[in-house]
């Protein structure tokens, strides 16, 4: 295979991508959505529900001026006080730390809970550290050493905005394969060029090279102020810098090329059978399922989106593509494209 | 050098050319001629090395045309017109020569220079920066002309070039293609218009899934109707068709308004018996020319259809 043909074929299908508008408008359209529209649009309302778990214990200043232990206590009022291996029931309780206690119904503020057990009671604005907790409701607390739900759903969902990055190698591959393959179809432009001397392989290369560059180029790209966008959003709510870390790596190095290659694989094998651009394109944009069934796995918690996961799901795809591509080698031979190309 | 032997191609069922032996010899301009659906594009398509042969075999300039190697050498030496100009509608004319050029392993200064005596040649130099969709027919089947030119291909074969174009079009390029007889290229062209074929061959094949017939226009009428002499003469008696008739070289006379058709070998020695023989008998000669049929006639008679 030469590779000068390879890209001399490559650089004229770019240059005629460049004067179709549906194809512009995609390469531009969405990458600008996943940059910008999804990391906001996505991120925003749940950094809003985790606004209150940071994990910097609150400055409570409380002066204890009391000190209790092994005390079963009820039906009172008590502030600034410390409790020890107590039992405390029905209490109201202002600026006091708990530590080794079991309170039930009651109501603490502005307190530190510590090793204790909470059943029933209602816990504003204190610091809670190691404490266990049932039919309680928390405002304003500090929960020290545990990742709040709300954090950890950030953090899936952050993983899971992978599944639509990857969305952008495929489905732009979709939208310009079909133009380049049916449209060459229908343009009756294949038959001077399988006339020239050139293998079926560099034909082939050339025009899935033309697809992948512009795929992947915008996916890249996008991938830049996405990652600086995520990290501004939700870098404050988890105290770190979520992106990039090497699920992203795997997933935007590895498995996106793997899909983008997939989907111009397919899409030859689809247009070998279809006359019209738009059916090419809706039966080209069913290989997103598999990324979809994956994501959506990972997202109901059925498996954790972890390198060992990720690198399965790559072996995978790999395996797939080569089977595809293989078949889309088959299919892409001079007499098949005359004689068996609808 | 194109050689054919036994040359056939199957469609699963459908036999499209079968038994094909035919040689056109370097400079040649071939017309093949058939009804649609006959075998000419099949055939094209495989001396072209785009599809494989079913049977027999071919050679392009010596090479095989099934062999895997031969296939690609055979690909650079030819030019191929096929039935739609089939061009990149969104580039430019002079984008879609070079890139066709640059797949042709031209070198840049080779491709401006060829691009540049085409386009001119072809009077679309000026237009060379527009989008081919803006172009009329006849003007994209001249940039396609071009393209299967501009490397100046040992061998062209040309699928109806001038079909669907208006009459100043298929002027332009069938005086071009005469140009490049002229040249000394060898053409090969799958025409249905016979008049062109008669005008710019020099080697007729008649095609309808076999090679029904081959050689010169000449040829070809001499071999389907002999040689005739046509007489026209005032005074013409039944009396002057039979001493006619008793000339030993004529096979058949026929006496129609005025005019004496003789069918006859040799009427380069006849003639002159003829005419004295009418003349001694006091018919008084008016034209005495050769009865020619033409292209149209042959096919008709080898194809079937109305005379």
């Amino acid at each position: 295979m030469r590779l000068d043909k390879v890209w001399i074929v490559a650089r004229k299908d770019m240059s005629e991508f460049k004067t179709n508008k549906y194809i512009v408008f995609s390469l531009v359209l969405m990458p600008l959505v996943m940059s910008f529209v999804l990391p906001i649009a996505y991120l925003v309302p749940i950094t809003m529900l985790t606004g209150d778990n940071s994990n910097v214990p609150l400055d409570l200043h409380i002066n204890i001026t009391s000190r209790f232990e092994g005390l079963n206590v009820e039906n009172v009022s008590v502030s600034n006080a410390s409790f020890v291996k107590s039992n405390l029931t029905n209490v109201v309780a202002q600026s006091c730390i708990f530590e080794n206690c079991t309170l039930t119904d009651v109501l603490a503020r502005d307190s530190v809970l510590l090793n204790t057990t909470i059943d029933r009671s209602y816990v504003i604005r204190s610091n809670i550290e190691a404490s266990p907790r049932t039919d309680s409701t928390l405002s304003g607390c500090v929960i020290i050493g545990e990742t709040s739900r709300t954090v950890n759903m950030l953090k899936t969902f952050i993983d899971s905005l992978l599944m639509f990055f990857i969305l952008v190698p495929v489905m732009i591959p979709t939208i310009i394969a079909s133009y380049s393959f049916v449209g060459e179809k229908l343009n009756k432009s294949l038959e001077p060029l399988l006339a020239t001397p050139t293998t079926d392989m560099e034909l082939l290369a050339g025009k899935s090279l033309s697809i992948f560059i512009p795929s992947m180029a915008a996916a890249w790209i996008s991938l830049v102020p996405f990652v600086v966008l995520v990290d501004l959003i939700a870098g404050p709510v988890l105290g770190y810098y979520p992106l990039p870390n090497i699920i992203w790596v795997v997933g935007s190095f590895i498995l996106a090329p793997l899909f983008c290659l997939l989907s111009i694989s397919t899409n030859v094998l689809v247009s070998s059978r279809v006359n019209d651009v738009r059916a090419s394109q809706q039966i080209g944009s069913l290989i997103v399922l598999p990324l979809v069934v994956f994501f959506v796995i990972t997202i109901a918690g059925l498996i954790t989106l972890d390198l060992f996961y990720m690198s399965v799901f790559v072996m995978l795809i790999a395996i797939v593509d080569a089977a595809v591509v293989y078949l889309s080698l088959k299919v892409f031979r001079r007499e098949e494209i005359l004689i068996r190309w609808k | 050098m194109i050689e054919t032997v036994e040359l056939t191609k199957n469609f699963k069922e459908v036999t499209a050319v079968e038994d094909l032996t035919m040689t056109i010899k370097d400079g040649e301009v071939f017309g093949f001629i058939g009804p649609n659906g006959a075998g000419k594009t099949t055939t094209v398509r495989m001396l072209c090395c785009l599809i494989s042969p079913s049977r027999g075999s071919a050679f392009v300039n010596g090479m095989d045309i099934a062999h895997p190697n031969d296939r690609i050498k055979i690909r650079g030496i030819i030019g191929l017109l096929p039935e739609t100009p089939g061009l990149y509608e969104s580039l430019s004319a002079q984008r879609n020569l070079d890139f066709f050029a640059q797949l042709y392993g031209l070198s840049s200064t080779v491709r401006d220079r060829r691009i540049k005596e085409l386009l001119t040649t072809l009077d679309v130099w000026d237009r060379r920066n527009d989008p081919v969709a803006k172009f009329s027919k006849g003007m994209k089947q001249k940039i396609a002309i071009a393209r299967a030119l501009v490397h100046e291909p040992e061998i062209l074969f040309l699928d109806e070039p001038t079909s669907g174009l208006d009459p100043q079009a298929s002027l332009t390029v069938r005086n071009y293609l005469l140009d490049l007889k002229k040249e000394g290229r060898t053409i090969f062209l799958n025409t249905h218009n016979l008049d062109e074929a008669e005008k710019l061959c020099d080697k007729i094949g008649v095609i309808q899934r076999n090679l029904l017939a081959l050689g010169s226009p000449e040829e070809l009428s001499s071999k389907f109707w002999g040689k005739a002499t046509v007489i026209e003469a005032r005074s013409l008696t039944p009396e002057m068709v039979r001493a006619v008739e008793s000339i030993p070289s004529v096979r058949r006379v026929d006496l129609a308004e005025g005019k004496l058709l003789v069918e006859l070998d040799r009427p380069d020695l006849n003639n002159p018996l003829i005419v004295r023989t009418l003349v001694e008998r006091g018919a008084e000669i008016e034209y005495v020319s050769e009865l020619k049929h033409g292209l149209e006639d042959i096919y008709l008679k080898l194809i079937g259809g109305p005379r």
